[in-house]
């Protein structure tokens, strides 16, 4: 498949350059009387001088038009960069959730006060400055990116050093813990629609406007409609077997009819 | 019943065929009639169901019963069904004869190692009683006799070690501490397994399979926490448990690293120290919290929550009860109930065990004077300045629950009314990185 393709520039070149060739062999030999259609096959060769290397290519060369056939479905040639990479260098400032590092694979290991992502990707969980270090008593091989509170500080610390950490929390009046609340009901002000939850005695006072821009009652509310109507439906008595028995009708009924539809729907498939 | 029946019935078959030949005045029975074993044991006319041996019930509601007045059955349900028809042949008269020629070996092998002993511990008087210039050299001196206890120490131990009642003995639970699967009670515990425990620790070959099975597991456990959650580099530099330390909340074991509930935790806890060595040794117990919120310096602060020094342990006095050291000659700190504020990260309260040098206790009166502040009390400092050595640890955690604040109250803590809350961060300011890049 490669070589008729390569050849047909070659031979592009040997139509170009034989007919000067012949035309200059016959006038050195015009008492040439054979025919040329016999002569010029078997004389050229002998004559023609070699086409000089630097004429033929070296390598095999695949213009695009020829590469992307037969590609179609294959992985593209140069897919897109995936921007990976250092995004922090060393010794700049980093907030909590700052990626410092996108990478395929673990290259580097999160160290202090980094984590790593889903996808390996390190991120820093505490501000500070950026450090890039080996740890060798962690672990022989593997580099770690961690971030240190003051400018001048250095990864790894030692072993048996306490470790440094920060609290990033501030004091509020406690709260209580909100008390169990029945419904979700939606409230309209100035400031937009606002979804909240109200008491359970309140959830009785007829409809409000609740999730889904309705106004009605809460579920549960609706769940207890048929009690509040006075709905009661009869309980089950097992010695009732003219009850039993017409249920058991009913439902052999239901299923025989269900059965014959079944049967039809499948007569008529066969029969297109 | 009629699982372990079927699992024991050839092992009862065989008893009968053997037994009925060997000894003809010994009857095996099955499980329809009463044991003829918990006849010869129960003496007193009571029936079996009334009390209960533990070696022989196999019924899971005697068994229950049995554990709740603190008492394991011993072994496997199986095993004791089949010993239930066995005729109580002691263990060395078993009639069979590989196993009696497999015993003549070991009992050949314990005899040479006796004589070992012996002339070990002749050997060892020989060179004591020498000068130290016929020795070679007060230091030679000292290193050949050290070298020659702890050969003397290995040979106590290889003596017995082979030997199957020992196994057996340390695996039915009368050699080791860790012999009750749950914590029944304290005191029925002290006082059912006290009288069996010290007879076995004060030996030193089952001082050596408890050390063994502790390290087989436990340690493990415990040191993986010790170090996950970063307890030795944060309280102390560096800790190499040796001894064995379980805590009991309200008789309950806490297993290490466990979250435990601020009301639990408001009593002082027990523990159970269980030394491998010889020997008694003075130590120094501390409870240390390193996670103190302190919003000011926005950083965490250290907490001393109990503090106790000459606490006397040993092989067999293994229990030590917090609420019950001696005030005027132990106690530095008394206990305080830890407490966690609302919002504030998991407190790690650790516990170590650190042994006083030369087991020579502290002058309690001069620690006490100069160790009265918890909060600036930092347990290296401790360990630097008594030149103490951590040789057990212990860790629980506590965090804000539903009986904080209660306890809260009864200590009187101040922080009670506020929680904490995370801090919000600023995003760092968009900056546009290498315009000219941008298409």
């Amino acid at each position: 498949m490669l070589q008729p393709r390569l050849l047909a520039p070659m031979r592009a070149l040997e139509r170009v350059i034989t007919p000067s060739i012949r035309s200059s062999s016959a006038a050195i030999r015009p008492q040439s009387i054979f025919p040329r259609s016999l002569t010029a096959p078997l004389s050229v060769p002998k004559t023609t001088p070699t086409i000089p290397r630097t004429l033929l290519p070296f390598s095999q060369v695949r213009f695009a038009s020829h590469a992307s056939q037969g590609t179609a479905n294959r992985h593209s040639r140069d897919p897109a960069g995936k921007r990976l990479g250092a995004k922090r260098t060393g010794g700049e400032y980093v907030v909590p959730g700052c990626i410092i590092f996108r990478q395929r694979g673990s290259l580097w290991f999160p160290g202090d006060n980094c984590a790593m992502g889903r996808d390996h990707t390190i991120y820093a969980t505490q501000a500070g400055y950026v450090r890039y270090y080996l740890d060798p008593e962690r672990h022989p091989d593997r580099r770690y990116i961690g971030v240190v509170f003051d400018k001048d500080e250095k990864l790894p610390r030692p072993r048996n050093a306490p470790s440094r950490r920060r609290l990033n929390m501030t004091t509020i009046p406690r709260a209580e813990p909100v008390e169990f609340q029945s419904d979700l009901v939606a409230s309209i002000d100035e400031n937009g629609t606002q979804v909240g939850s109200i008491e359970a005695v309140k959830a009785e006072s007829g409809p409000q406007l609740r999730p889904g821009y309705m106004y009605r009652e809460a579920n549960w509310v609706i769940g207890r409609a048929a009690e509040k109507a006075g709905i009661v439906a009869p309980s089950y008595n097992r010695r009732d077997r003219w009850l039993a028995w017409r249920k058991r009708q009913a439902r052999a009924e239901r299923a025989a009819q269900m059965k014959s539809l079944k049967g039809k729907k499948k007569s008529s498939k066969k029969a297109k | 019943m009629a699982q372990c029946e079927r699992a024991s019935r050839p092992l009862l078959q065989c008893l009968r065929t053997t037994y009925i030949r060997g000894l003809p005045s010994v009857q095996a029975r099955g499980f329809q009639s009463s044991a003829p074993a918990s006849e010869a044991q129960v003496e007193d006319s009571q029936p079996f169901h009334k009390n209960p041996d533990p070696s022989l019930v196999s019924s899971p509601r005697l068994e229950r019963r049995l554990m709740r007045q603190g008492v394991n059955p011993v072994g496997s349900r199986r095993r004791r069904a089949a010993l239930q028809s066995s005729s109580n042949i002691p263990f060395e008269q078993l009639p069979y004869q590989c196993f009696q020629e497999a015993r003549k070996v070991l009992l050949e092998d314990r005899a040479e190692k006796l004589n070992e002993i012996e002339s070990m511990r002749q050997k060892i008087a020989r060179v004591q009683t020498q000068s130290a210039e016929e020795a070679g050299g007060e230091q030679a001196q000292k290193s050949r006799l050290r070298a020659m206890q702890l050969h003397l120490e290995r040979l106590k131990i290889n003596a017995d070690i082979n030997d199957p009642l020992v196994k057996r003995k340390f695996e039915d639970g009368k050699g080791r501490a860790g012999s009750l699967r749950q914590f029944t009670g304290w005191r029925t515990m002290l006082m059912t397994m006290l009288p069996a425990r010290i007879g076995d620790m004060s030996k030193p070959i089952y001082r050596f399979l408890a050390d063994r099975k502790w390290r087989e597991y436990r340690r493990k456990i415990l040191v993986q926490r010790i170090t996950q959650m970063k307890v030795t580099p944060d309280v102390l530099p560096h800790c190499d448990p040796v001894v064995d330390t379980k805590l009991y909340f309200n008789k309950r074991q806490i297993q290490p690293g466990d979250f435990v509930e601020a009301k639990t935790s408001a009593e002082a806890p027990k523990l159970d120290i269980q030394m491998f060595e010889r020997g008694e040794k003075l130590v120094t117990i501390a409870v240390a919290d390193p996670d103190v919120p302190n919003v000011e310096a926005d950083s965490f602060d250290y907490k001393m929550h109990f503090l106790a020094v000459n606490v006397p342990i040993s092989a067999v006095n293994t229990k030590v009860d917090l609420a019950n050291l001696a005030e005027d000659s132990q106690v530095v700190l008394p206990w305080l109930a830890p407490v966690a504020q609302k919002g504030s990260p998991y407190h790690r309260l650790s516990i170590f065990i650190m042994e006083q040098k030369d087991s020579k206790p502290l002058d309690f009166a001069a620690v006490k004077a100069n160790e009265a502040d918890r909060d600036n009390t930092l347990l290296r400092t401790l360990q630097a300045r008594y030149h103490l050595k951590a040789i057990g640890a212990h860790l629980f955690r506590s965090q804000w629950d539903e009986t904080t604040l209660e306890v809260m109250q009864q200590i009187g803590y101040s922080g009670a009314d506020v929680e904490l809350r995370r801090k919000k961060v600023e995003p760092l300011p968009y900056k546009r990185r290498n315009p000219s890049s941008f298409r």
